[in-house]
């Protein structure tokens, strides 16, 4: 009987368990295993075993004396870019996220979910339109500068278009709702009585925000900022379409070497770099966020 | 991480006469001022109404009051009678739409909760669950900026008062009811408030807790002789606790007045019917001299009642009067100022409910201490009552 029931859970997570095999850990064993190949001639690998994709991905060889070697600084402005792009990404969205979700829990019951509904409209556009409209806000002769060259406002068109300026204004507007939606999970649960006993108990209204409010806000952050930077890390169509060849990330450059670069070593080798970047700065976040709710004892 | 008080709000503070303790331990006496005949809270006319036009909800209408310094002061209502309402305006989680309060002579209508001496143990404690036992007693002081060393101290002395010294690094969540109860005493106390306010805080406790917090809520309050306004439906709790009570319904007060008086003396019928169980008779007057009049009991005996403050009854009028169900004794038939039919008794433990009918049709019930081993008398016999002399009560209405 019970071995019964348990056959049939199986039965039951079969589906999910082979899609996440086809199409989650297959892939990713392939690309790990493509990574220790040679490049082939047109695309793809030759099966011959070889470093030098890894090699490739740190380092340079001088094209006229090979045994000249240089640290990739092409490589590592891309990596480090992505970065410092993606962090400042997860600030603007926990920056502008905070106060739409502290207006969308604070509506009446009955109203909270047109809010959350019209959170959610961006998601019924395809994002290479949406990435492509915020191109026409901000080239040179688009909407904003001819509206601050007519209203006398600027002299000369003000250049926003391929800047991580618009690579960073592009991803915020794209994976704010995602740090909306947790941040209005965790208010939502937020017992409104005890912002009502910090004021009782002398905490001025920024003292209720710090003391109480953020404090019991955190998981929503901790969730919204997994949920932004993963994505912002991996980011492809925002920087190809507005920060072109002049404010690359990693997703770009991964893509680069499966098409014209032709080298899908390298090209897997970079989606492995990527992969830990991702993994160590989850585990790094997850420390420091759990260390400090995780004690007890000690008054702060 | 100390800050220092903004200048003007611990002025603010000190012209309503927080004691600022200089030993770091600081004492238990009465608070400063004029003494415990002073008046602590002065409410005139407070008016509060919910949403306009048709919508409109007056949660308080013309609240008069007055609570004095150092007294265990009780609103005691049904749910929805206002008395909720009233203690938040008091803390300042509401604005009165109409009226004036004072505190400490204080206009306060205007000023934030965190402006006011006042402190709130409320409903469901509110306690914050990210911080410990000692953190959560020691946050009002200091979000006053008071030294660390003070916090420590006077954490650990209200810990002593609620008995909770074991518990000091336990989270509320590790907590029973009646722990996190205590600890929200102790949160309310630390900062030492004059006026401590206390929304329902029994009202999730059981039955033998809930009497073991009384005990100890009346023993804090004088211990600290910090005033106590405390809200409850429980009219039980309210009697045994308080020194001055207020009955209200349908956002007015109804009656104000000692546990005494509300329960012998009611003015109303819902006072008389909401506290405690009450014998309503429909009786003539026959003559009214000065507070008293003259009743004609079915039967034609004439009993000498009272009559409630700012009533004078019309001779030849019919009045509502009640009398407590334990003021009134069986007698032998032909005896005693009333005759009645039993229709039956129940038995309660400590005394045993006789419910009666009188020879004109009205019910009545006789509350008789089991003190003696006697028989309840049969269904349908014929007995004669007797009433407590004075104990008649004449109502408004």
């Amino acid at each position: 009987m019970k071995r019964d029931s348990h056959r049939w859970k199986w039965i039951l997570v079969s589906p999910a368990l082979l899609v996440l095999i086809l199409a989650a850990s297959g892939p990713l064993l392939i690309v790990a295993v493509y990574s220790f190949l040679s490049p082939g001639n047109m695309g793809g690998v030759a099966w011959d075993f070889s470093t030098d994709a890894w090699f490739r991905v740190f380092f340079k060889r001088d094209i006229f004396e090979p045994e000249n070697v240089t640290l990739n600084a092409d490589h590592l402005a891309v990596f480090q870019r992505t970065i410092w792009l993606s962090l400042q990404t997860t600030v603007i969205c926990a920056a502008l996220g905070f106060p739409t979700a502290w207006f969308i829990a604070t509506r009446p019951a009955n109203r909270r979910m047109i809010w959350l509904f019209l959170i959610t409209v961006p998601f019924w556009t395809n994002l290479l339109i949406r990435t492509f409209a915020i191109q026409e806000m901000i080239r040179n002769t688009g909407t904003l500068n001819t509206a601050l060259l007519w209203l006398g406002v600027i002299g000369e068109p003000i250049e926003m278009m391929y800047t991580d300026f618009a690579v960073l204004l592009g991803m915020s507007y794209v994976f704010l709702p995602l740090m909306v939606l947790p941040l209005y999970a965790a208010m939502d649960k937020l017992d409104f009585r005890l912002v009502e006993a910090g004021y009782d108990l002398y905490a001025s209204r920024f003292q209720v925000l710090r003391h109480v409010i953020l404090p019991l806000v955190k998981p929503g952050f901790i969730a919204g900022s997994i949920l932004v930077f993963i994505p912002s890390i991996g980011a492809y169509v925002t920087p190809r379409v507005l920060g072109g060849g002049r404010s690359m990330m990693m997703g770009n450059l991964i893509g680069l070497q499966f098409g014209q670069g032709r080298n899908w070593p390298l090209g897997s080798a970079l989606a492995m770099v990527l992969l830990v970047i991702v993994v160590v700065a989850l585990v790094f976040y997850l420390r420091i966020t759990t260390r400090e709710t995780g004690g007890r004892d000690g008054q702060s | 991480m100390r800050r220092p008080i903004p200048a003007e709000r611990t002025k603010s503070l000190e012209r309503q006469g927080r004691r600022r303790s200089t030993d770091g331990k600081g004492d238990r006496s009465l608070p400063d001022g004029d003494g415990q005949s002073g008046n602590e809270i002065e409410i005139e006319a407070v008016g509060k109404v919910f949403g306009q036009g048709d919508t409109a909800f007056h949660a308080l209408s013309g609240i008069d009051l007055t609570i004095r310094t150092g007294e265990f002061f009780t609103l005691l209502g049904p749910s929805g009678c206002g008395k909720t309402t009233l203690l938040r305006v008091i803390a300042g989680f509401e604005h009165p739409t109409s009226g004036r309060l004072r505190i400490k002579g204080q206009d306060v209508v205007g000023q934030a909760p965190n402006q006011r001496l006042v402190n709130t143990v409320f409903q469901n404690y509110a306690l914050f669950p990210h911080m410990t036992v000692a953190q959560n007693i020691g946050f009002g002081l200091k979000m006053l900026g008071r030294p660390r060393a003070e916090i420590a101290a006077t954490t650990d002395e209200m810990m002593h008062l609620v008995k909770m010294e074991a518990m000091a690094a336990r989270k509320p969540s590790e907590l029973s009811g009646g722990q996190q109860q205590r600890v929200a005493l102790a949160r309310a106390l630390a900062p030492r408030p004059r006026v401590l306010l206390l929304d329902e805080p029994l009202s999730a406790l059981d039955l033998k807790l809930r009497k073991e917090m009384q005990t100890e809520l009346k023993r804090l309050q004088v211990e600290t002789g910090i005033t106590f306004v405390f809200v409850t439906h429980d009219q039980e709790e309210a009697l045994t606790m308080s020194d001055r009570l207020a009955v209200m319904n349908q956002g007015r007060i109804l009656q104000l007045g000692s546990p005494h008086e509300i329960y012998h003396a009611p003015t109303e019928r819902f006072v008389a019917d909401f506290i405690g169980e009450t014998n309503f008779l429909t009786l003539n007057v026959i003559a009214v001299q000065g507070r008293g009049a003259d009743l004609a009991l079915p039967g034609g005996r004439t009993i000498a009642a009272r009559v409630a403050e700012g009533l004078t009854p019309a001779v030849g009028t019919t009045v509502s009067a009640v009398i407590r169900p334990e003021q009134a004794r069986i007698v032998p038939q032909g005896t005693g100022e009333l005759s009645a039919t039993v229709e039956g008794a129940v038995f309660f433990g400590t005394d045993t409910h006789i419910h009666l009918r009188l020879s004109d049709g009205q019910p009545f019930t006789v509350r008789r201490q089991n003190n003696d081993d006697l028989a309840d008398p049969a269904k349908g016999e014929t007995v004669g009552l007797s009433l407590t002399p004075g104990a008649l009560q004449v109502l408004r209405g």
